[in-house]
């Protein structure tokens, strides 16, 4: 049985007349990527920050490593790390110094040069942090995050506002902590992200969370199946023959197959009988939309 | 230790940043350096055009030879002469600009001769006065026929003096309208008129004015802009420069950073402190340093005027992370923090007396800490005199206890 790290149970969190978590619960196992996923303003944030011991919940039960939040911060800070949204650090101190200065906080013996050499920061250490491009500035927050050999290490949306190759860049450096046996919390609103990166996954909507399981669960249960589509009537004729269940929708016929190999298959025979199929894998963004009826732009947007 | 390292932190993250070095230590070095040398290197001279009318056989008469020299020994003026042909209104027009101040003075045709007429009759006033004086006090004890003789004597005297009937001896002095410097150039010039009047008559001066202080050293203007330069940008290091930092910090995610780590809030605060007093003796250091290589002011900091500093930075440090931790936008924090420091720098008295301020300033700047924190380092580091500084150890020691208490309240480690 796999050691629960974190357990937070129907919490509630009010802002005046605002309901931002309205009893919220889930665990956070030791060793996984547990990724909240969810438009902004869902209460990511909210929950990540009372996590860290950064905000007061209104309600419920918060516990990590099975202490209850409540007069364990100090003890809770000591064992973990953070990486806040939109991180910044001293401007005008080196990578190093930055580094350095949260390894000293804790007063734990780190190799920082190691830390360095895991984020691909070794040959900027001597940069200072305010000269930085965005994604070299998430790298140094994680490594900050690292500096104190912590237990668990909270992510909040650490991709936000990247380019595409610093995104791939950064999700290779997390995969790469949770091998060496990490746990790690992390919130984004990228499907992409979930994908690439989660053990398992809440998604969360208006301070509710909707679901939690693992991610390739969702994705089998509620990520729309491996599928083919076409609208030519010979094509039609053949899917029939093929396909595990038929649906006809918006003069299209769609054929839904057991595994990826068997919609490459029926899609190639198609394409070979100079047919125009179309082809869709399940993934996370139709969970979401299939769980949550809409999905989220790259600003982090719900569309409904 | 803990808040030991967050100290050097914050201290090398501020010691590189070019603004805020420029802000704390050139800002108030170049104004001290600008204002000692324009009111602390003692009064400049006063230029002065002078025309010499009062020619003998084309020769300048004895006594405005005196009295033209006697001007120039006097230290306040130096002279320009003009040609005694000259029309005055004229020669302004045409030698200086408009609105440009000028002082002319006109010693004018047969001066010297009418002085010493009106000297002699003068003279013989002051004998008649004198002889009617010795009458009146001593003539009961005199023989009568010294009595008549001096009678005699004064009867006749009084009929020549009456006789003589000089001309007035006058100078004339034009100034600009507007002129800020013409009451202390005409004071000046008066000054010296009156001196000749009392040679011309022999006296010799009964009252003498002579300037002093009680202290025993003696003070310099720069003894006064040192502390309060001092003090004033201790204040403005904690009142401008630690406001907008805390505003700062908060922006770019470095508070909460720094919040998500085991550092206590006490810790968070005690180190900002710790840096802003670090900076205060530097700069007390450079300022007392800079005030003894080039102005050459006196004192010695002592374990008073020390422990001042360290109540003052405390006090305005307090005040910054009270500001900043209340005003959450980073401009507005920097405006607020302008709007508290420049009235309080410009009307505590920092930088002049407020003895020259309208009474109604004066009470103002005596509700402001600046006054005394200016004030007691003066007392502590020139006056040499703790006893004077009690004042200001209690009102800046009361206020610092407020303030570091309201930091420590305003500031949010945890959000609500």
């Amino acid at each position: 049985m796999r050691r629960k790290v974190i357990e937070v149970r129907n919490l509630v969190k009010r802002y005046g007349n605002i309901l931002a978590l309205s009893g919220v619960s889930f665990d956070v196992y030791r060793g996984e990527i547990f990724t909240m996923v969810g438009p902004n303003g869902a209460g990511k944030t909210t929950t990540v920050e009372i996590l860290e011991c950064l905000r007061n919940p209104t309600s419920g039960n918060v516990k990590i490593f099975g202490m209850d939040i409540e007069g364990h911060e100090e003890e809770i800070k000591q064992r973990i790390g953070v990486l806040p949204q939109e991180f910044g650090t001293f401007e005008r101190l080196t990578v190093e110094e930055n580094i350095r200065f949260i390894a000293k906080i804790y007063e734990r013996r780190v190799d920082v040069s190691n830390i360095l050499q895991t984020l691909g920061l070794l040959e900027h250490r001597k940069r200072k942090f305010g000269e930085l491009s965005g994604g070299m500035k998430r790298r140094v927050g994680i490594a900050m995050a690292l500096a104190s050999c912590p237990e668990i290490i909270f992510l909040d949306e650490p991709t936000t506002g990247l380019d595409p190759q610093a995104r791939q860049e950064l999700w290779q450096t997390i995969k790469n902590l949770r091998k060496k046996g990490m746990t790690i919390f992390l919130t984004t609103h990228y499907m992409e992200e979930v994908e690439a990166l989660a053990d398992r996954a809440a998604l969360i909507l208006n301070g509710k969370i909707l679901i939690t399981d693992s991610v390739r669960s969702l994705i089998s249960k509620y990520g729309g199946g491996f599928r083919v589509s076409i609208s030519e009537k010979r094509g039609i004729r053949i899917l029939r023959k093929v396909g595990e269940k038929i649906v006809q929708q918006d003069g299209k016929t769609t054929a839904f197959f057991k595994s990826r190999e068997d919609m490459l298959e029926a899609f190639l025979y198609l394409s070979r009988h100079g047919l125009k199929p179309e082809m869709k894998e399940p993934s996370m963004n139709e969970v979401f939309l299939n769980l949550a009826g809409g999905r989220i732009n790259e600003h982090g947007e719900l569309i409904q | 230790m803990k808040t030991l390292h967050l100290t050097v932190v914050l201290f090398k993250n501020w010691i590189r940043s070019r603004m805020g070095v420029f802000f704390s230590f050139l800002f108030p070095v170049v104004l001290l350096l600008i204002f000692g040398s324009v009111f602390g290197g003692g009064a400049g001279r006063y230029s002065i055009w002078v025309q010499n009318r009062d020619l003998e056989n084309g020769s300048p008469s004895d006594l405005s030879i005196a009295f033209i020299s006697a001007m120039e020994n006097s230290g306040v003026f130096s002279i320009k002469m003009i040609p005694p042909s000259v029309e005055i209104s004229s020669w302004v027009k045409e030698h200086i600009p408009s609105f440009t101040s000028y002082r002319v003075l006109v010693i004018p045709e047969n001066f010297g001769k009418k002085a010493a007429e009106k000297g002699i009759k003068v003279r013989g006033m002051i004998i008649l006065s004198s002889l009617d004086l010795i009458v009146e006090t001593y003539g009961e004890y005199m023989d009568e026929n010294n009595l008549r003789s001096i009678q005699e004597g004064k009867s006749a005297l009084e009929n020549w003096v009456t006789g003589i009937t000089p001309e007035e001896a006058t100078l004339i002095l034009y100034v600009q309208e507007g002129d800020a410097s013409a009451q202390v150039v005409s004071s000046a010039v008066q000054s010296i008129v009156q001196a000749f009047n009392n040679s011309l008559i022999s006296a010799q001066s009964v009252i003498e004015v002579k300037f002093t202080t009680l202290s025993e050293r003696t003070l310099k203007p720069a003894d006064y802009y040192v502390p309060g330069y001092t003090a004033a940008f201790i204040m403005t290091n904690g009142v401008i420069g630690l406001t907008s930092n805390i505003s700062e910090f908060r922006r770019n995610g470095i508070l909460k950073r720094v919040a998500a780590t085991p550092l206590s809030k006490k810790s968070w605060i005690l180190a900002n402190l710790i840096t802003q007093v670090i900076l205060a003796f530097l700069l007390t250091i450079i300022m007392i340093f800079l005030g003894r290589l080039i102005f050459g002011t006196s004192g010695t900091p002592d374990i008073f005027f020390i422990c001042l500093v360290l109540l003052g930075a405390t006090l305005f440090c307090a005040i910054g992370i009270t500001m900043g931790g209340l005003i959450k936008d980073v401009e507005a924090a920097s405006a607020a923090g302008n709007l508290v420091a420049f009235p309080m720098m410009f009307l505590s008295g920092a930088f002049w007396p407020i003895e020259i301020m309208p009474e109604i300033l004066q009470t103002i700047a005596k509700c402001m800490p600046l006054y005394y924190f200016h004030q007691g380092l003066r007392q502590t580091l020139i006056l040499g005199n703790p006893a004077g500084a009690l004042t200001s150890f209690v009102v800046l020691g009361a206020l610092s206890v407020v303030f570091v208490l309201l930091a420590v309240k305003i500031t949010k480690w945890k959000e609500i």
